[in-house]
């Protein structure tokens, strides 16, 4: 996904290829929660079937490497040093001035802009 | 009073109106499909891909307010701190049995101890029949519900009702989970985005009784290390508590290590400055 946040923060990237079934290693998992920001996680690529081939373990379930809450992350590496596929890039943001700010103000909670525009729309 | 309580309310506390208890709220249009993926075998995709999106629906951090809404009209799943007599009061209100299950922000992060949330009914059975790899969960009733509420209050872990959507006809609560601030996802981006609806802030805020307290601890207060929020603020010169009601989330877990009973619970609403504050 090509994405920039406007507000600085990291941003791990992870090769799905090069890393495979997730759940089988889960090694930056557990050293981003023993280093402290435990920002790394792991879901399901997508769900598994139900009925008769419903997987019996979760480790039959092909997972991918998640990210979440990057502003807790400090950018100390060690998921890349983890990592023995090399599947996981960091990049730090560069120092920015502030960015233009949305205005509170013109936005109602209904998810409506001021000039009508839907935000959410419902349907 | 926050909107939920004022239109879902009825008179009370939104998590503590029987109306939105009802069952065929859950099957009702925008509560259905959230109780369906929390109960099925969707629950994953549901609750981890919320997560790792968040950092891509909120580029701009001064401005909270689009995730915010995001979480209760897209995603349809917010929670609020409770303390644990409304907890208690919450499981008196739901009719069994009740679903143990794990806590998608521990298992999914690489914590071992995961067997944290409390599902109410509409999920329990299509969560055993649809996730047969997750052999921890189990139906447990009332009784060992309650225990095991009480048993979350003295180790120091946050109870919090999550709800599965708001819409006109109400807010039906789906699950009680218990989780530390450090390890709720939702909660996490309460306090370092600011998303309201991920977490809101219970319904009351802590008081210190400052004679019981100068005479307690003196000087090691033990209500302190329970209080993850960083609310509570330790003088030594004074040898007494203060509490930044601005931080406080109205947990009680900071009164249930109190031994002096030092501490106790007041209605948010009682502090005027308090009032805008969820």
């Amino acid at each position: 996904m090509e994405y920039t946040h406007i507000t600085p923060r990291p941003l791990i990237t992870v090769d799905e290829e090069a890393c495979g079934n997730a759940i089988l290693c889960l090694k930056c998992v557990k050293a981003c929660l023993e280093a402290g920001p435990n920002v790394i996680g792991f879901m399901n690529s997508e769900p598994p079937p139900v009925g008769e081939n419903a997987p019996q373990r979760l480790e039959d379930i092909p997972h991918k490497i998640i990210f979440s809450g990057m502003v807790n992350c400090n950018g100390c590496g060690k998921c890349i040093e983890a990592c023995p596929k090399g599947a996981l890039t960091l990049q730090m943001p560069e120092p920015q001035v502030p960015a233009a700010r949305v205005q509170h103000a013109d936005i109602v909670f209904c998810g409506t802009l001021r000039d009508g525009t839907k935000v959410f729309p419902r349907d | 009073m926050c909107r939920y309580c004022v239109e879902y309310g009825g008179g009370t506390k939104w998590y503590l109106n029987p109306d939105n208890y009802r069952d065929e709220l859950y099957t009702a249009e925008v509560h259905e499909p959230t109780t369906r993926m929390l109960g099925g075998v969707l629950k994953n995709t549901f609750e981890a891909g919320a997560m790792s999106n968040v950092d891509f629906m909120a580029p701009d951090l001064y401005y909270s307010g689009n995730l915010s809404m995001a979480l209760e009209q897209v995603t349809a799943h917010g929670g609020q701190i409770v303390p644990l007599e409304d907890a208690l009061k919450i499981i008196d209100l739901c009719h069994g049995p009740f679903l143990l299950a794990h806590c998608a922000c521990r298992r999914y992060f690489g914590r071992k101890d995961v067997i944290r949330c409390m599902y109410f009914w509409p999920t329990v059975e299509t969560a055993l029949k649809e996730r047969p790899w997750e052999k921890d969960s189990r139906v447990i009733s009332k009784k060992e519900a309650k225990e095991l509420e009480r048993e979350f209050e003295k180790k120091g872990f946050l109870h919090s009702i999550w709800h599965a959507g708001v819409n006109f006809d109400g807010i039906p609560p789906i699950v009680i989970c218990h989780c530390t601030a450090t390890d709720c996802i939702p909660t996490k981006f309460r306090l370092s985005y600011g998303v309201m609806n991920g977490q809101r802030k219970g319904e009351y805020v802590s008081m210190v009784d400052p004679v019981k307290c100068r005479e307690g601890c003196k000087d090691y207060p033990v209500c302190m290390q329970r209080c993850q929020f960083g609310a509570m603020r330790y003088s030594p010169a004074d040898r007494i508590l203060y509490i930044d009601p601005q931080a406080c989330f109205g947990c009680g877990l900071c009164r249930a290590a109190c031994p002096h009973g030092a501490i106790k619970l007041v209605d948010r609403l009682s502090f005027p400055s308090l009032v805008d504050t969820w």
